[in-house]
């Protein structure tokens, strides 16, 4: 009863918060562009017809191109509006959760109802997940829908990203509560989570950007120290490839990392190319367990820091 | 060896031994308050502002947490989950979800007090048009006014039927109308049988509803007792007789009382000195008009407990202008 009530009203909040429609709306937005896009056998329509290209390329009745298809889908709608706009903005939308519940008057009539303080901790801090569950479900099922009725591409694989995207706003989620219970203030809640994977994601981009400077001494300090940072969970890189690996499942596609799609240019030679798709094939093949276990270690050490200074405060 | 059974048929309502509670290393908001409600009556704590009363209260509904106390709550040890199930709260300066209606905030809150969804749905509409706030059951409560706001705080403490109701200044905000009908509603509570903790600093708010009072001043009591008890002594003594009495002025100042023109102050309640002075009087050829013994207000009582405590406590002296 408790528990309903807890997510009852964290759903009410966050309809009440623009966030939420801001991302419904993103949501729609890129449904229209995805419904406006069709691929066949004979080439890509663009803007429902409009114009015409002539490609083979990005054919669903091929493996190839279904696997095309799936990998735009993938690295470039889901990684960067659910996996990068949509995060920030429900990272936004859920930071207030806390600070709103711990602000002067509200928690004191909280707290005199006959629940504990790890329990209301808790079922608040899984009503943040179920918001991004809401909305990740809707952002996915719309794309799948939409990539198996328009694009003729029926990739069950896909749903899995709802719980990898649930599982990465978690591993943030975690630090942006910490700091808005230390500091009661959703700026800082926002900031400090946003910081945080920022600084989860750089040893991984900045191996990544190393890469392309083949004559640099892969044993030099600066790289054997990204190297290390690399390993500290929570791995939220990780999750793009495990997404990606996990959309083509069941279908015996190999949805290729963003590089096998690309040529050289941009300043990559063949040779640096051809390293970073290496690298990437081995990103690929991540782990799930190591990555998704570790990085849950991870939040469960900051949640009970978290629950630990919530349960002691006085208010 | 007290079994837990035993205690809970007390007649204490609230039973608090020794409550302590220092905010960081030297702002001691309590220092040792022992304060006793019986279950079925009115129970008012007074003080000053900074005296102390909203930290006890948050005390006992486990907001904050006391650095030593022992003592029960409805019979269980402070804190106790299933006491708080029946205990109602409003605290100063509440503040509510303003994107939840009036009924939805009572629901919500009637969930999280376990009171099952049947009877909270019958409950919050008769509890909102208690308190005058039907017609605004279903508008958000960013629309509320202030005494609109704690109207609604009112039905939300009651929303579990509580046994123990504790309300933290209940007339905060309300005009004068609203606050007869939160008198009218506490006496009517207190005929249900429910026991009612009122913190507030009105002492006429005060004087008409509560069985008992107690006040606090700098984390302490100073008093505590019916209002019979604080208010029966007299306070002064008022003489008046015909004529002017100035030939009497230095016989009455050497009995430590006061004169002005033809009335004679006597502070206290020493009743020799009242017959002294009534002696002394009528000696001189004066006729007495009247003795008209003045009880103690509990705003007299109150300001004599502030002005003990503030002797004997030096962190409640005023600073040295000089």
């Amino acid at each position: 009863m408790q528990f309903g009530a807890m997510i009852i009203d964290s759903l009410r909040e966050s309809r009440d918060r623009k966030t939420f429609w801001v991302l419904g709306g993103i949501t729609g937005i890129i449904a229209l562009v995805m419904l406006s896009v069709g691929f066949g056998p004979e080439g890509t329509s663009i803007f429902f017809g409009t114009w015409h290209v002539e490609s083979s390329l990005f054919n669903p009745q091929s493996e190839a191109g279904a696997a095309r298809i799936l990998g735009v889908v993938v690295y470039m709608i889901m990684d960067n509006f659910l996996g990068w706009i949509g995060l920030i903005l429900m990272l936004i939308a859920t930071a207030g959760f806390f600070p709103s519940m711990m602000s002067k008057g509200e928690i004191d009539v909280v707290l005199a109802k006959p629940i504990s303080r790890p329990k209301l901790f808790l079922y608040k801090y899984v009503s943040g997940m179920v918001f991004v569950l809401v909305q990740a479900t809707a952002f996915v099922l719309v794309t799948f829908l939409i990539v198996g009725f328009r694009w003729g591409v029926w990739a069950p694989g896909l749903l899995l990203s709802i719980p990898l995207m649930v599982l990465l706003f978690s591993y943030l989620y975690c630090v942006s509560v910490l700091a808005a219970v230390i500091t009661r203030s959703t700026v800082a809640a926002v900031l400090l989570s946003l910081g945080a994977w920022i600084g989860f994601s750089l040893p991984r981009t900045a191996l990544d950007t190393l890469a392309v400077f083949p004559e640099l001494d892969k044993n030099s300090a600066i790289y054997s120290s990204m190297r290390v940072l690399a390993t500290i969970p929570p791995k939220t890189t990780d999750i793009a490839y495990l997404s990606a690996r996990w959309a083509g499942a069941g279908l015996s596609l190999d949805i290729a990392p963003t590089s096998a799609m690309t040529g050289p240019g941009g300043g990559m030679n063949q040779d640096q190319l051809d390293q970073i798709r290496e690298r990437e094939k081995k990103q690929f093949k991540v782990s799930a367990l190591s990555s998704i276990g570790s990085s849950l270690l991870f939040e469960a050490v900051v949640l009970m820091l978290a629950m630990w200074r919530f349960c002691r405060m006085d208010f | 060896m007290v079994h837990l059974a035993e205690t809970e048929i007390t007649n204490w309502a609230v039973d608090l031994i020794d409550a302590r509670k220092t905010y960081g290393k030297n702002i001691h908001a309590l220092r040792g308050v022992n304060i006793q409600v019986a279950r079925g009556e009115i129970f008012g704590l007074l003080g000053p502002n900074g005296a102390g009363k909203s930290t006890l209260v948050k005390i006992m509904m486990t907001v904050i947490k006391p650095d030593r106390l022992s003592g029960t709550v409805l019979g269980r040890p402070v804190g106790n989950r299933k006491k708080l199930a029946v205990t109602g709260y409003l605290p100063e300066a509440h503040r509510f979800p303003p994107y939840l209606t009036g009924n939805q905030l009572l629901d919500h809150y009637a969930a999280l007090a376990k009171v099952p969804r049947d009877v909270r749905r019958k409950r919050a509409p008769i509890l909102l048009d208690k308190v005058g706030m039907s017609q605004w059951a279903d508008t958000r409560i960013s629309k509320y006014s202030k005494g609109m706001l704690q109207r609604l705080g009112i039905a939300q403490a009651l929303i579990n039927d509580p046994e123990l109701l504790l309300l933290d200044e209940p007339t905060d905000g309300l005009d004068p109308m609203g606050r007869r009908d939160v008198r009218r509603m506490l006496l009517e509570l207190k005929d249900q049988g429910k026991t009612i903790f009122i913190n507030s600093h009105l002492l006429g708010e005060l004087e008409m509803v509560c069985d008992r009072v107690a006040i606090l001043v700098n984390g302490m009591v100073a008093r505590q007792g019916t209002l019979n008890e604080l208010t029966e002594h007299t306070a002064e003594y008022r003489i008046t007789a015909d004529g002017d009495l100035s030939d009497l002025r230095i016989q009455v100042e050497r009995l430590g009382c006061a004169l002005s023109r033809s009335m004679i102050v006597i502070a206290g309640d020493d009743r020799k000195i009242v017959n002294q002075v009534i002696d002394l009087v009528r000696s001189k050829g004066h006729e007495i008009e009247s003795v008209v013994p003045k009880r103690f207000s509990l705003e007299d009582v109150f300001v004599e407990a502030l002005g003990s405590v503030s002797e004997t406590s030096p962190m409640a002296r005023p600073p040295n202008l000089q």
